[in-house]
């Protein structure tokens, strides 16, 4: 009985362990409050969201076409595979078992790199297909393990004997076989489509722009917080799926006494496994077709009449997009990236050809440098007008004809603190060194923002390449390390909203937006001076689509829209006409928004350094990140 | 013989709802061969398990040499098993798999030594030390098995069918192997079976079991020529099982005809079952007969000629050392000694519960 | 016979295409520099500090997450295999049901679960207990691992498990032996193939995931699949992430050769 007892506790463990995130998520979707560390509150409200989510509804799409049409053909290719497997010589099977296990046991991330590399060497574009194409790929072991020991039961006889009484090969497999290995069948491509629902690591890896499945989604979610939406769209498949299982379950072949029993029972669960083997199934493949029709014809098409946009993540306002497809006819893929390291590499190597891309200012001048970027015809782009000349000055630094680039947003780094959690004023760097913060500091994950931070502190230039310098900021960055509650991007947001930490380095169009969520939290320039930074549209050499790229940006430059993505990001204008349609008198004069040109006597823009000086610094970072 | 050894009383056993063993008794007796006979499901296997400690009953007592051994745990238990399909330990040599319970029990290695080989010279299996168990036959394997058990020098050996996957050349030549096994180690061996022929061939007692109930319990030569239900007659051997009914004592009215029999103690004109056995059956001139028939298969089978006779519509098997072409009209004549009137069963419970009631 | 083996032709000509050939690009790459030279370098870079360092975080956790994989999988494949429950059922109740929740969502709930103000600390606090900290720590990072990979230690050694005949567990008790002794003797040596091909299913995405220690490490914490990920993603350099990616194999060689070793009729396998 004590055995029992303890037995079903440690269940219950398990059980806690594996589905209390779960539980988290599913209680998420019901909160009101957008950041993940606050509770505002019961609401439904996500859930009417998500439908009109065209974002999220496309990467469901995504997500579960790809998971279908891998998953069958995947469950096609290693069912035969498995029979040609089974009826090879012992030798030969051994290998290509071997062989099969390899995408299984290899860790994801060099599958998916060794797929990568591939498409990229065969100039596969990535994208759709690619992706396909990889989950295929490690789809079919699952297939061709569920289905060989299914094989291996089935007696050779059974085979032969229906060839004896006359049934063609394909008929006798069909008929005989087949019946026999179904449950291998059905549960390898089960299990191929739940493997290729979940998988992140080799989708990373092998996806292209505008393509996203919900992992991916996801994940270029993280940084800048999830949308809630995402929640209830998880709680309504895993809450779809359970509802499905219990449904299966509900009429088990329980092993009655009595035979009148039996044969009821066997009937019932007849009746049942026509409607889970048949009517479910096909259910499933007409909403998803009939999803994809309703969503394909949204949104798929005019595939050549595209601009390819590459922005850093939640940037810009989904509506402009919405609007500028609609003025214009012209259709808006949109990617997005974290850093411009992660940018940077990807247009490098030309893999994928954007049109529009907005790195900042020492990135632009890294670009130019690298001949990455084509001159813009200004003829197309007649709202640089409103553009303040002050900015166009500014991106002399990295773009001294002003040719390449068109200035977007600015804004300087600074330290966003609660006043709650700090004792002092706060107007130095020197507090992110304070043993006082310990844990409760936020640091920001980019080599030149970390290093920039630093080498202010110590007085020097945020674009030193002085070796001794270099070091002696790497040595405190060490220092500060034990400190760090974590190296975060957009994330300083959330966790500053939701009180996780004390002290944060941000952007200060993220500052703008933190104060109206909690007003407890503020924004300052510290004395020692920091960066000025622009961040400009420039046009890839590659870019396929280089007039509607123009167009595009001429859009952008548009007062109202420019207006229109202050509200929105809450990231200071450069376009002097926009700024004066702002309604809010406080947004309006925000000298976090707006700063005078006191506070940024000590600032400087970031300049490329050269490649040499960049390898520097990313292995200066590298150690940092590693001690 | 000797005294009783184990000692079942009244065990109850059910699985959901279904019960499996009602209100058992049963005795065993020391240096016994005891054979539990049924069809699958009759709880034949359930009761050997009871008796090795696998299964716990719901109700009753198993008394083992006087003392009540129900809450034992099979590993304190002086008996040992042989499983169906041996339950070799395939991760072990041979020697280790018979040295194991010796190691449990913390015996020297000179002692574990001289057992295994002694096991494996009486179970002919001499050399085999240190092959693995997949290495072996069926039949060797079932060898093993019995060595493994036998070197703990249980009181009882418990067989579960040991002999069921293997071979019927194999399974004869096992039968007489076990025989001369029980006989050189002087134990009880309790062994269930469904093969009647296992059973009658080397039993001491038969204890014929259906639908948890007990049917008969006797030497093999009582179950086989006085079934006392239509369940072992049927079950036992071929027989002509005939609704028939009792006129009067050592009078029964069959197949349309008047029959002496020496059965006493059914009433007047009460319906019974009359068996008889084939080779009981005596085919003679149609006029010789008590009834006549019509011969309507023929098959030779050897040691004798396998008919049916068609007989007042019923067909009738017969054994006979002479042979009757098809079409022969013969006579059909049974010695009163040969025919065994039974009880007539008044649904299928009732026959299953047969003799008790 | 001659036609069925005919059947694999597709299989064949994938598994060439996107099996073994990507596996040769990473070869080619990780043994070239960027001119196209052969060269080692690229897999000395494993011995710089910072990748050594992140090599030996890696195994160090991936270790130590296995180790508790195996502690918490084992009972529970042994209770689950008493229980006659119906395998499929158990399968998508571990398995498959989670899934639908994605991966990245799942990981990242237990940043709730963990914060400084997160659920745990909540129950902490309710409770008057001290607050812990566990957000960005190496003990987050091993919990992410032992959440994600847990089910693929149950499964194979659970299929090991119920596949033991019962009266081989029977006959160690009928021939003598107690409960641990049944367990040391007969149980575990018998579900070794199932326990190797747990271990490599863990201990293989463990040592090479970039993303747990992503979203539960706070990045402050670097393993050897943050610095490939990052050379792919960020670095933009190929050819050393091909190089370290080419070590990263040689523990993968190693533990399909303990597979081989131990599990020849591939009874441990998961599904």
């Amino acid at each position: 009985m004590i055995k029992n007892a303890a037995k079903r506790f440690y269940l219950i463990l398990i059980f806690i362990l594996l589905y209390s995130p779960i539980v988290t998520l599913m209680v998420l979707s019901f909160n009101s409050s957008k950041t993940r560390s606050k509770w505002g509150g019961f609401t439904g409200k996500w859930y009417v969201a998500l439908f009109q989510n065209q974002d999220i509804m496309n990467a469901l799409y995504t997500t579960l076409i790809i998971a279908l049409v891998s998953a069958l053909i995947a469950t096609i290719i290693g069912t035969a595979a498995a029979i040609g497997i089974q009826a090879m010589k012992p030798k030969f099977r051994t290998f290509l078992m071997g062989v099969t296990n390899i995408p299984m046991l290899n860790a994801d991330i060099v599958t998916g790199i060794s797929l990568m590399l591939l498409f990229i060497a065969f100039h596969f574009s990535l994208g759709f297909k690619t992706i396909l194409l990889a989950h295929i790929t490690f789809n079919i072991p699952y297939v061709i393990l569920s289905v060989m020991p299914k094989l291996k039961q089935t007696s050779k006889h059974t085979y032969e004997a229906a060839l004896d009484l006359g049934a063609s090969p394909v008929y006798a497999f069909f008929k005989v076989v087949f019946p026999d290995i179904m449950p291998g069948v059905f549960s390898g491509f089960l299990l191929a489509f739940t493997m290729s629902l979940d998988d992140f690591v080799i989708t990373h890896f092998t996806k292209g722009p505008g393509v996203d499945t919900l992992s991916t989604k996801i994940y270029s979610e993280v940084r800048k917080g999830i949308k809630p939406e995402m929640y209830a769209l998880s709680t309504i498949m895993f809450v779809t799926v359970l509802l499905l299982l219990f449904l299966v379950n509900i009429t088990p072949d329980k092993k009655e006494a009595s035979g009148g029993k039996r044969l009821k029972i066997h009937r019932k669960h007849r009746v049942s496994r026509v409607v889970f083997r048949k009517v479910l199934p096909t259910a499933m493949v007409i909403v998803i077709i009939a999803g994809g029709f309703f969503y394909g014809s949204q949104n798929r098409d005019g595939g050549s009449n595209q601009v390819i946009v590459y922005n850093w993540g939640e940037y810009l306002d989904p509506d402009a997009i919405t609007m500028f497809e609609e003025e214009t006819g012209i259709d808006v893929v949109y990617e997005e990236y974290e850093t411009n390291e992660i940018m940077y590499p990807k247009i490098q190597s030309g893999a994928i050809a954007y049109d529009a891309v907005c790195p900042s200012d020492y990135m632009v001048q890294r670009m130019i440098e690298n001949d990455l970027l084509a001159e813009i015809d200004f003829d197309n782009v007649p709202n640089i007008k409103y553009i303040d000349s002050t900015y166009m000055n500014q991106s002399r630094q990295f773009d001294p004809e002003n040719k390449y680039s068109v200035p977007y947003l600015f804004g300087t780094v600074g330290i966003l603190y609660n006043k709650t959690m700090v004792d002092e004023p706060i107007d130095s760097w020197s507090v992110l060194w304070d043993e006082k913060y310990k844990d409760s500091i936020l640091m920001q994950d980019s080599v030149r923002d970390a290093f920039g931070v630093t080498l202010k502190y110590l007085g020097y230039s945020l674009n030193s390449t002085d070796l001794d310098e270099l070091e002696a900021a790497k040595k405190l960055l060490i220092e500060q390390k034990p400190l760090v509650q974590a190296y975060v991007v957009d994330q300083v947001r959330d966790k500053m909203i939701g009180n996780e930490a004390a002290i944060g380095v941000i952007y200060s169009g993220e500052a703008l937006y933190t104060q109206v969520e909690n007003p407890d939290l503020e924004y300052v320039i510290p004395k020692e001076g920091s960066n000025l930074w622009i961040d400009s549209w420039v046009i890839p050499k590659n870019a396929k689509h280089k007039e509607n790229a123009e167009k595009f940006i001429n859009f952008i430059c548009r007062p109202e829209i420019a207006k229109m993505n202050f509200d929105y990001i809450t990231y200071s204008i450069p376009n002097s006409e926009g700024r004066k349609l702002i309604e809010d008198d406080w947004m309006r004069n925000s000298k976090i928004a707006f700063p005078d040109p006191e506070d940024l006597k000590n600032c400087e823009t970031f300049q490329f350094l050269g490649d040499e000086n960049d390898a520097i610094y990313n292995q200066l970072w590298r150690e940092v990140k590693s001690k | 013989m000797s005294n009783k050894l184990i000692d079942i009383v009244n065990i109850t056993k059910t699985f959901d709802e279904n019960v499996v063993l009602d209100q058992l008794d049963l005795y065993i007796r020391e240096n016994e061969f005891l054979t539990l006979l049924g069809p699958s499901g009759c709880g034949k296997t359930t009761l050997l398990r009871i008796l090795g400690g696998f299964e716990t009953p719901d109700s009753g007592d198993i008394i083992f040499d006087g003392k009540n051994i129900n809450k034992l745990p099979p590993n304190r238990r002086q008996l040992n098993t042989v499983f169906q399909k041996y339950a070799l330990f395939s991760h072990m040599s041979i020697a280790e798999n018979i040295a194991f319970g010796l190691k449990i029990k913390g015996k020297s290695k000179g002692y574990i030594q001289d057992k295994i080989h002694y096991a494996l010279r009486l179970v002919n299996l001499e050399g085999y030390e240190d092959r693995t168990p997949d290495s072996l036959s069926g039949g060797q394997q079932q060898r093993i098995a019995i060595a493994r058990a036998i070197v703990n020098e249980p009181k009882v050996l418990l067989l579960d069918e040991p002999l069921g996957a293997l071979d019927l050349k194999l399974r004869q030549d096992m039968q007489y192997e076990l025989i001369r096994l029980k006989n050189e180690l002087g134990i009880t061996f309790v062994y269930v079976t469904h093969d009647q022929e296992e059973a009658l061939t080397m039993s001491d007692t038969i204890v014929v079991m259906n639908q948890g109930y007990i049917q008969q319990i006797g030497t093999p030569e009582d179950i086989y020529n006085e079934p006392q239900n239509a369940f072992v007659a049927d079950f036992i051997g071929d027989s002509n099982i005939l609704p028939a009914t009792m006129v009067e004592d050592k009078v029964v009215k069959m197949l349309g005809s008047i029959w002496q029999c020496v059965d006493v103690g059914f009433g007047r004109n009460k319906p019974v079952d009359a068996v008889i056995r084939p080779e009981d059956i005596d085919l003679v001139k149609p006029e010789e007969g008590i009834i006549e028939g019509v011969v309507t298969h023929l098959i030779f089978k050897g040691v004798h000629y396998e008919m049916e006779v068609l007989a007042n519509n019923y067909e009738l098997l017969v054994h006979s050392t002479d042979m009757f072409p098809v079409g022969t009209e013969v006579g059909i004549k049974v010695d009163p000694f040969d025919i065994q009137i039974m009880k007539k069963p008044e649904s299928e419970d009732a026959e299953a519960v047969g003799i008790e009631e | 016979m001659k036609s069925r083996k005919l059947l694999s032709g597709p299989y064949l000509f994938w598994a060439a295409s996107f099996i073994i050939i990507p596996l040769l690009m990473i070869v080619y790459y990780g043994l070239t520099d960027k001119e196209g030279g052969f060269t080692l370098l690229n897999l000395a870079q494993i011995t710089t500090p910072e990748n050594l360092k992140a090599l030996g975080l890696a195994l160090l956790l991936s270790f130590i997450s296995t180790l508790i994989c195996l502690v918490l999988a084992y009972p529970l494949a042994m209770i689950l295999s008493e229980k006659n429950v119906n395998q499929t059922s158990f399968i998508v109740l571990i398995f498959i049901l989670p899934m639908w929740m994605n991966f990245l969502l799942r990981t990242l709930a237990w940043q709730n679960l963990l914060e400084k103000n997160g659920i745990i600390n909540s129950i902490l606090g309710f409770l008057h207990l001290p607050a812990q900290t566990l957000i960005n720590t190496p003990y987050a990072i091993v919990l992410g691992m032992v959440y994600n990979f847990l089910p693929f230690m149950v499964l194979p050694i659970y299929n090991v498990l119920v596949k033991i005949d019962k009266d081989v567990i029977y006959a160690a008790r009928d021939l003598g032996a107690n409960n641990l002794q049944t367990f040391s003797k007969i149980i575990l040596p018998l579900s070794i193939p199932g326990i190797i091909s747990g271990i490599t299913m863990v201990f293989v995405p463990s040592l090479t995931t970039f993303v747990i220690s992503d979203l539960l490490g706070g990045s402050k914490i670097l393993l050897i699949g943050n610095v490939i990920e990052q050379e792919f993603k960020q670095g933009s350099n190929w050819h050393v992430g091909s190089g370290l990616s080419l070590v990263l194999m040689i523990f993968i060689i190693a533990s399909m050769a303990l597979i081989a070793k131990y599990d020849k009729n591939g009874e441990g396998t998961a599904f």
